[in-house]
């Protein structure tokens, strides 16, 4: 069944990806590579400079450490997840979801809150323990964020591995570590190293919590180009340290994506094991002993740069008020963003909804198409559709001013928009993907033989079966646009201003009543975001 | 109704051919192509409804090509081997899809949804939805969803095999006689040749992409045209012999031929008569329930014969050494 008709729906998102992707992308591969004829001299300019050199280095050796301690933190939750059912697991299933929620910059403010030099657990110790602006921040905030995706990824394939592998090794005489070594865990590695990989190329790319919490002496890539651009506005050194940044991040996601494509085979068997109930007495015992401790480890691991932050916006003077959110409320108009507080809330939802809406419009066509034909040249086409996700943010803001900075586009929040979606729609596209390759294919051919079209087939059958991706993949989009902060940034006139640049604004500033009042605010926005997108979401299908 | 008529249909993959040179199925038949998993059989179906299209050949239905109509358009019903349930609606929403396709009143769609229910006997089931059903009930409800459109032809993809064998002889009796009341042409795919004998009116026999023989039951289980369709149906007897003045002889065992020289004689282990007397050595026998099946030795041939208990010249707790044997009904290979 070929349409043609139907086949022009995915040029709309194709010239989306070549307007606001792979021309500014090139606009930087020019000033990067190109004086008058191709040339490697800024790149070489860039490798042969010590401090660059040693940004380069950085940015892969902290990847590489978070990525260790996300491990570190993540695999026991994954085991404790898949196997055991305890009281409280709920509840820490439910708090395992707030890094989800939380935008990279509240998380960096409340580090900031706890390990400062006035900071809670500072002022509870007595010494600075010397953790903040240094490496051990961005690991232990970058572990913060991802461990949640190892216990999720790892324990969802935990639980389908079948139990008969196991039940047969143990009948074999296998038990213990030799059991685990040789049988479990060659079962759950593709889970492993997917979601290792994927904590990986966050890490690599993070800008928020290296610039925050990093400072100068600690930057990374991100930091560098960042800095390079908006401070020094020296474009060719930016430009060739995005050319670095892109060719590492492209190889990182060439090996997280071969990485996912095993893991989601692995995903396919669907014999689910059930979960055990301790007993009372195995409570009691070392191995409940040992999952207590470590629901103990999350939940305050969590909740302390969040309760951090609360706090603190409640603090005024050393007593509790609500003075900073009358402030940030008050302020008709604020000189140290240009912009009053309600202004900056209105802008980050249109920024939000304004990126669930196109990254639908463009995720959407391009996994169906992908899912439902075959064309010539479909693997460039689907190679070409998740470029995007290994480029950062910084990287786009710099494209969009190289390219779009001499036309009114520049002025218009849609570039805004336009950043976000390009960073946010590649989840849509795999979320949607994900949940079309569930549906039986013949579903749609018993719909077709039933007598309904092509697209009532889609409407009717493949849609609602999808809806589940669709929601997730734009709660997806709606939290990466809301938290975002580096294109933002760069390409936000004062009346375009979102909470995370008013939240960073403050926090150069120092004042940081204002930046936890905010951030809360901001919290609360992205949560009340996700539970509309999820009740629309529903009720329209 | 309407009759099926497919020719010269071919398609080919890397590493499979596909070949159908003439096959019709006549107005209000039941025909089942059987075979063994892999043989194409499935693949012809899906021809039929029009979701692969041939490289080449065509598709008739009642003589006109329905090659390039899109399986909306081929008044078809098809019952998948996974039913393919939407599970997102109930059983009502289910049986009614194709009406609403076909933006029927919503008094018609009721009227005639009741009616689909009623006929695989599942009124009261209109509310459920697919995941509360059992298997079978869950197949009911795909054939009334296939039927409540008034297709012009029946496709079933091997519909029973994912049941229980109970379950399974119950239901294919109920899709024979739903079959004969409606007198729709019907295509049934399944790889089981018990089912196949007892359901078609014909049978259409595959092998690696190609027709071996089409027939009645019993024209294939009796008179099979090949070794594989003779050994797919059923235990054979196939003997390899020459013939010389009109028979050919095992030992004493002599079948009357008008070929000379060497023949394949093909019976079926039922075929065989055991009387008294000292043709062939008694290798072996199991018991099975109401009977027994023998393998003999006859002239350096094995020959397996099947019979029931009390149709033994002796008692079938003491066999004798040897036993005659005579054979009822033998067709050449």
């Amino acid at each position: 069944m070929r349409v043609r008709a139907s086949k022009l729906l995915i040029f709309a998102p194709a010239a989306f990806l070549l307007a606001f992707f792979y021309l500014p992308l090139g606009s930087i591969l020019k000033i990067g590579l190109w004086e008058e004829g191709p040339t490697l001299k800024p790149i070489i300019e860039v490798l042969s400079n010590e401090y660059h050199r040693r940004v380069i280095l950085f940015t892969i050796g902290q990847a590489l450490a978070s990525t260790g301690l996300t491990l570190l933190l993540g695999l026991p939750g994954a085991y404790i997840f898949a196997r055991y059912e305890f009281p409280g697991k709920r509840l820490l299933k439910a708090i395992l979801t707030v890094p989800f929620v939380m935008p990279s910059i509240m998380v960096a403010l409340g580090f900031i809150l706890l390990f400062g030099k006035s900071g809670i657990i500072t002022s509870l110790i007595g010494r600075d323990l010397g953790i903040l602006y240094s490496w051990k921040a961005i690991i232990l905030a970058h572990a913060f964020y991802n461990f949640p995706i190892v216990i999720r990824m790892v324990s969802a394939l935990w639980q389908r591995v079948n139990p008969h592998y196991e039940e047969a090794a143990m009948a074999l005489g296998a038990r213990g570590w030799r059991l685990f070594w040789r049988v479990t865990l060659p079962l759950i590695s593709p889970a492993i190293f997917a979601s290792a990989m994927l904590t990986f190329v966050f890490c690599f790319l993070s800008f928020s919590i290296p610039l925050i919490l990093g400072g100068y002496r600690y930057a990374t890539i991100e930091v560098d180009i960042f800095t390079s651009i908006m401070t020094l506005l020296d474009f060719r050194t930016g430009s060739a340290l995005a050319v670095i940044q892109i060719i590492l991040s492209m190889a990182f996601m060439y090996i997280y994506l071969r990485a996912l494509d095993s893991y989601a085979k692995r995903e396919e068997q669907r014999v689910l094991q059930r979960e055990k109930r301790l007993t009372r007495k195995e409570l009691l015992s070392l191995k409940g002993a040992l999952i207590g401790l470590y629901s103990l480890t999350v939940f305050i691991f969590i909740l302390a740069p969040l309760i951090a932050v609360i706090y603190d916006s409640l603090q005024f003077n050393g007593s509790w008020s609500l003075e900073w959110y009358r402030r940030i409320f008050s302020a008709e108009y604020n000189p140290m963003f240009g912009a009053t507080t309600f202004t900056a809330i209105k802008n980050s939802l249109l920024f939000g909804f304004g990126t669930v809406i196109f990254s639908i419009t463009v995720g959407l066509p391009i996994a169906y198409a992908l899912y439902r034909w075959d064309f010539r040249g479909k693997r460039l086409f689907d190679v070409l559709a998740m470029l995007p996700l290994a480029s950062s943010s910084i990287t786009l803001g710099l494209g969009y001013i190289a390219l779009f900075s001499k036309t009114p586009l520049y002025y218009s929040p849609i570039l805004i928009i336009a950043a976000h979606t390009i960073i946010a729609y590649p989840f849509v596209l795999r979320a949607v993907s994900t949940s079309l390759k569930k549906i039986r294919p013949t579903l749609w051919e018993a719909a077709l033989s039933l007598g309904a079209r092509e697209w009532q087939a889609f409407l009717k059958v493949e849609l609602p079966l999808a809806a589940g991706g669709l929601i997730v993949g734009s709660i997806f989009a709606f939290a990466m646009s809301i938290a975002e902060l580096g294109a933002t940034y760069m390409l936000a006139k004062p009346e375009y201003t979102t909470i995370t640049v008013a939240i960073y604004k403050f926090l150069g500033a120092r004042q940081f009543g204002s930046a936890s009042a905010l951030s809360v605010l901001l919290m609360a926005v992205s949560t009340a975001g996700f539970l509309i997108i999820e009740r629309v979401g529903e009720e329209a299908w | 109704m309407v009759t099926i008529e497919l020719s010269g249909i071919k398609k080919a993959w890397e590493d499979f051919k596909l070949e159908i040179n003439d096959l019709r199925v006549k107005d209000g038949e039941f025909l089942t192509l059987l075979g063994p998993s892999g043989c194409g059989k499935t693949t012809t179906l899906r021809i039929i409804a029009g979701f692969e299209k041939p490289d080449s050949g065509e598709i008739l239905f009642d003589g006109k090509s329905v090659n390039e109509l899109p399986p909306y358009e081929r008044g078809i019903g098809i019952v998948f081997q996974d039913y393919a349930l939407f599970p997102h609606m109930s059983v009502f929403k289910n049986v009614a899809f194709g009406l609403e396709m076909r933006r029927l009143p919503k008094a018609e769609i009721e009227r005639r949804v009741k009616w689909a229910l009623e006929l695989v006997g599942l009124k009261g089931f209109e509310n459920r939805y697919p995941e509360q059903l059992s298997g079978g009930q869950q197949q009911r409800v795909a054939l009334a969803r296939a039927l409540v459109v008034e297709p012009q032809v029946l496709l079933l993809d091997e519909p029973l095999s994912n049941l229980d064998a109970k379950i399974r002889e119950r239901l294919r009796g109920e899709i024979r006689r739903i079959q004969r009341e409606l007198g729709i042409t019907t295509i049934y795919v399944t790889h089981d040749q018990e089912e196949a004998m007892a359901i078609s009116d014909r049978i259409a026999v595959m092998n690696v992409g190609k027709l071996e023989q089409v027939g009645s039951p019993l024209e294939l289980y009796y008179r099979p045209k090949t070794e594989f369709v003779a050994r797919f149906l059923g235990l054979s007897n196939i003997l390899e012999l020459e013939a010389r003045n009109g028979v050919a002889c095992a030992g004493k065992l002599c079948f009357p031929v008008e070929r000379e020289g060497r023949v394949r004689i093909f019976f079926r282990p039922e075929s065989v008569v055991i009387e008294s007397g000292d043709d062939a050595e008694i290798l072996d026998y199991e018991l099975l329930p109401g009977r027994i099946r023998l393998r003999l030795e006859l002239d350096g041939n094995t020959i397996i014969a099947e019979r029931f208990l009390e149709e033994l010249p002796f008692r079938p707790e003491r066999p004798p050494r040897r036993v005659g044997l005579k054979v009822t009904r033998f067709s050449l290979l």
